[in-house]
Parts: structure tokens; sequence; C-alpha cells
């Protein structure tokens, strides 16, 4: 305490302006360490870009850009980890066996596939919802309609793939309805097929495709549909005409993430899925969980699979978007 | 006659709308409502119901130690997350940056790259820098996931921010760090908690990292995932169950505090 205020007191006498604070902040700055450390570090303009950009450079460096950097690192290694005895050497073969074994590329276009179609089945289901919401819905009670749409969101990946089991298995909701007014005699096996699958992508990401479009919707100025409307435009043409091109920022933006998040998509097929819907993540972990020094194979096929799934979300933007890819 | 060929589409929305609700609820309304059955095996129609699933897992001692897991790895990687996307974001909207397109697009990436990739890359980082698999590894994995949502909401905040609130505290005599912690965090302040709130729900749903960065202790999901794997029983609904009502209260009353902020 009286250290402190002597040192006030010093630098009042040097004419330096003393702020008057009353709470914890003040003696934190008037302190001597803060003073001596940080205080004189803000005063210098290389002070305050190494305390301003420091930590998020080193942070986003490492950590953002870190691990993708070793994964092509390791891709391209022999071996990894690196056991003692065996020299690790530069090589592509990692790459290459992906293209020769259709046992490999197999799952990436199932992948493809599902990602795909739940996008295009999302994003079909997903418009009328968030139209609703954004231009039907009066202002006051947008929020609640919202928050109705988004209540299943906070249940998480793995408790809404563990309920679609509840709907869909031999002895769920829907197999039971059916033999109970009997359209049915024995089960359908919907579980563990194509179809729970895609049922159950659908469900775990229509809401990623909700708040896009919602906010690109809702940004239409509705005077231009009523001007449509004057003008004798009836809703298919006002929609085709005006709110299918005004919300493409939305469309591309919601389809890019769902697209992204299908595809990298683990829990899910691996409940869901049977022996026939192994995707491409399920063939990717095989690769680190068996015998260790294949590493580097299942880093070569998580590129493949992060590039070609780059460049599809960026082709679509081109095409859809038309200008530069600004979804994100 | 007008009005009637208008109101077609309305009303086909709004039954569309209630549907979609509808389809959203069920499964998980069946979820829940499975959690009562009175026999130990999964299967419709229900019949007896009993609370006894619910007495059973709150003495399960395996499901309450990844609770208490999961909040502790939750809590670690949302502070981590709340400072370092905070601090990227107060990077991108200072005066004379660089490169800011480009800072925010690598603040951004791991959004982007599939959730099974950044496991997958994060998991062979951790190896390279001799970082064993456990609980640090899982905290710093969703720490990398969680500051891309943090950075773009305090971006948004900081984008609605007065520039003179700032100044003033300059003016005043406070220096750059003075004036961040008394005028800068305040006023971030809602969009951070709801920022906060999204990181906790994040990582608490969070299972492709938590399976490859993780050791041998379950969090919730790793516990749920080896239980419906391991086989079906009402149990598994009552865990579920709590988790989901949990989860869905900390949501909605994030909801409400961030909207009464912004109502202010």
């Amino acid at each position: 305490m009286v250290n402190s205020n002597t040192l006030a007191g010093d630098a009042a006498g040097r004419g330096a302006p003393i702020p008057k604070y009353s709470t914890g902040i003040a003696q934190i700055v008037n302190s001597a360490l803060y003073r001596h450390t940080l205080g004189a570090a803000v005063e210098s303009r290389i002070g305050r870009i190494l305390l301003l950009a420091g930590v998020p450079v080193i942070w986003l460096i490492m950590l953002h850009v870190g691990p993708i950097y070793q994964m092509l690192k390791i891709s391209l290694l022999s071996h990894y980890p690196i056991q003692p005895g065996v020299e690790s050497h530069f090589t592509l073969a990692n790459y290459a066996i992906f293209f020769r074994e259709s046992l490999y590329f197999t799952p990436l276009i199932k992948s493809f596939v599902f990602a795909t179609a739940a996008t295009a089945v999302t994003l079909v289901v997903v418009y009328p919802v968030a139209y609703y919401v954004a231009k039907i819905v009066k202002p006051e009670g947008r929020s609640k309609a919202l928050l109705l749409l988004l209540v299943p969101f906070w249940a998480g990946e793995l408790i809404r793939t563990f309920s679609v089991i509840m709907l869909l298995a031999n002895r769920g909701a829907v197999n039971v309805l059916l033999r109970e007014i009997g359209l049915i005699d024995r089960p359908i096996p919907m579980l563990y097929t194509s179809f729970s699958l895609g049922f159950g992508l659908v469900y775990l990401i229509c809401l990623y495709m909700l708040l896009p479009l919602y906010s690109a919707i809702e940004k239409i100025p509705s005077q231009y549909l009523d001007a449509a409307a004057d003008l004798g435009a009836g809703p298919f043409t006002r929609f085709r005409r005006i709110i299918l091109p005004l919300s493409k920022d939305g469309i591309v933006s919601g389809c890019s993430l769902v697209f992204l998040t299908c595809i990298g998509v683990f829990a899910t097929p691996m409940l869901l899925g049977g022996p026939n819907t192994v995707l491409f993540p399920e063939t990717i972990s095989g690769f680190f969980h068996g015998a260790s020094d294949k590493w580097p194979v299942g880093a070569a096929f998580a590129l493949i699979m992060l590039v070609t799934a780059l460049i599809t979300a960026g082709i679509f933007m081109r095409l859809v978007g038309g200008k530069k890819g600004s979804a994100f | 006659m007008r009005n009637m060929v208008s109101d077609a589409p309305r009303t086909t929305l709004t039954a569309f709308y209630w549907a979609f609700i509808l389809y959203l609820l069920l499964p998980l309304t069946l979820m829940m409502a499975m959690s009562f059955k009175d026999a130990n095996f999964v299967a419709f129609p229900i019949g007896d119901w009993t609370l006894d699933w619910y007495a059973k897992v709150m003495q399960d001692k395996q499901f309450l130690e990844a609770c208490l897991y999961s909040i502790m790895i939750a809590a670690g990687s949302t502070l981590a997350a709340t400072t370092l996307g905070t601090w990227i974001a107060m990077l991108i909207v200072a005066d004379g940056i660089r490169g800011r397109t480009i800072i925010f697009a690598l603040a951004c990436l791991p959004a982007v790259v599939p959730g099974m990739i950044s496991a997958i890359s994060l998991r062979i980082f951790i190896s390279t820098i001799d970082m064993p698999t456990g609980t640090m590894a899982i905290i710093l994995g969703h720490t990398v996931h969680a500051v891309p949502f943090v950075v773009v909401m305090a971006l948004t905040r900081l984008r609605s921010m007065p520039g003179n609130l700032v100044d003033a505290a300059r003016d005043l005599g406070a220096d750059g760090i003075v004036a961040f912690f008394r005028v800068t965090l305040p006023y971030l302040g809602p969009a951070l908690f709801g920022g906060m709130i999204f990181c906790v729900l994040l990582s608490i749903d969070d299972f492709v990292r938590t399976f490859f960065l993780g050791g041998y202790r379950p969090t919730l999901p790793m516990l749920i995932f080896a239980k419906v794997q391991g086989g079906m029983s009402p149990e598994i609904n009552a865990m579920a169950t709590i988790v989901l009502v949990v989860t869905a209260a900390v949501g909605l009353y994030a909801e409400f505090i961030t909207r009464r902020a912004r109502t202010r």
C-alpha cells in the first residue's frame, strides 16, 4: 500500500496524469508490477503490437494451421509414429493406395452421395420453414417461432441420433404404429440401412440450414413482394423471380455448411448405418486404431477428403453464388 | 376472392411449419417417453410406466463421473476459447492492421474443416508435440473447435460499438489495456456470455474430437455411445433425457439472458 502510494507520488511529480480509479483494476494499474511491465509495454508502439497480436497470431498459426500442416507432412512419410529401427522417408505411396483400391474409393463416393442427398433434402424441406418464420410470422412472434425450432439443437449429436433409433427400430414407433393399423404384419427393417442413415443425417443437420436461410430471407424487403403482387405476379412468380434470387446467399452458405458438416459426421453413420453404409470417416478412423504405423495412410485419406469436400463446396458457391466465395 | 387466393400459400406454409416442428420433436419425445418404460428392453408400446431407470442412473457412478468430467472439460475449453476468441476479434478490429482478411479466414478455419478431419489432424498434432492423449488434449481440441464461434460473435458486437467510447476513455487517461477492461469488455459482455454458453454446449456435445483425443476416461457422449453400441436399455433413455433437459435449460437460459441484454 505504502509502496504504491510513493510510486504514484513520483509519477505525479513528473507531471503524468494519474487517473483516479475506484475499483480493483485501479490497484492493478497503479501497482509497481503493472507499471513496469504491461503499463510500460502499451506506451511503445512495438509493445502495443506485441500485446495485441502476439497471442492471437501464435495461436492461429500453431493450432489453426499447425494440425493441418502436420497432417500434410505425415501423409508424405512412409512410417509414423516412428518406431525404433525404422527409417521414415518421403513418399507419395499413401496417396496412391487410395486410387488403387476400390475398397477405399467406394466409401468416399458414398460419403459424397449421402452428404449431397442430405443437403438437397434439407434445403427443400427447410426452405419453406425459413420462409414462413421470416415472412409470414409477425415480427413479434418471430423469435418464439425460431426458438421452437432450435430446441432439438440443444440435444446434441448423439442424443438426436439415438432418438432416431426410437423411431425407426423394428419395434420402434413407426413399425409398431403401422402394425397397429394393419398396414404391415411384419416390421419393415429400416434401421441400419441407407434410409435410416439418410433420415438421421437430415435430422441431425437441418438446423444448420435454417439459420442462414432465415437471415437471408428476412432481409428481403416485403415491399418488393407487395409491388410484384400489385403488378400481377402470382405466388409462384414472386417466389421464382424475387425470393429465390435474393436469398441466394443464404442458400449458398446453408448448403456449404450442411455439406461440410455431413462429410465429417462420424458417430451417426456408425450408429444408424449398416455394413453397406460404411462412410469415409469410418474408413479413415481404422488407420488410427489398428496397427500404429498406418497413420500416414490415414492422414493422406483425410487430406483427400478435405480437399475434395472443399473443392465441391467451392464449385457449388461459384455456380450458385456467382461471385467470390463469401459464404463464410 | 383475391384474399382467398393469397391465403392458400399462407395456410400451407403454416401447416408445413407445424409439421416440421412435429418432425423435430417427435423422435426426442419418443426417446424421453421410453425412459419411463417398466421393462429392460426398448420397444413400443410402453405399457407400464416407472421412474426406476432414473433412480438407477442417479446411482450410476460411471454416469456421474462422466458428467463431472464433461463439465470440467467444458469449463476449461470455454474459458480458453472465450479469451482467445475475444483477443483475436480485438486484433481483427484494431486500427492499422494489415491482413485483416487473412486473420479472419484463419480464425474461421476450424469451423469449415469437417469434424472428422479436424479430429484426425489434432490427433496427429498432439503426437508431433509429444502431448499425451487425455484431458489436456481434449480441452485443446474443444478450444480449437469453439474459437471461431467466439470470434464471430465478438466481432458482430464490436462492429456495433460506437468508436468514441474507447476514445473517451483514452482521453480521460486510460491506457489501451485499461480501456479494454473497463469499456470494451463490459460492452462485449452479453455477446461473450452467449458465446460462452455456446462453447459449453459445443464441448459437452462433441464426440469425434473426444473420441480421437481422449484417454480411457469417458465423457458423456462417449459413455452414451458405448452404451448404445453395447445394447439398448431404457437406462440409456433416462441418461439421455437428463442430459437433454439440463442442456436445453442452459440453452434457454442463455437465450433469455442475451435477449434481455439486446432489448435493454
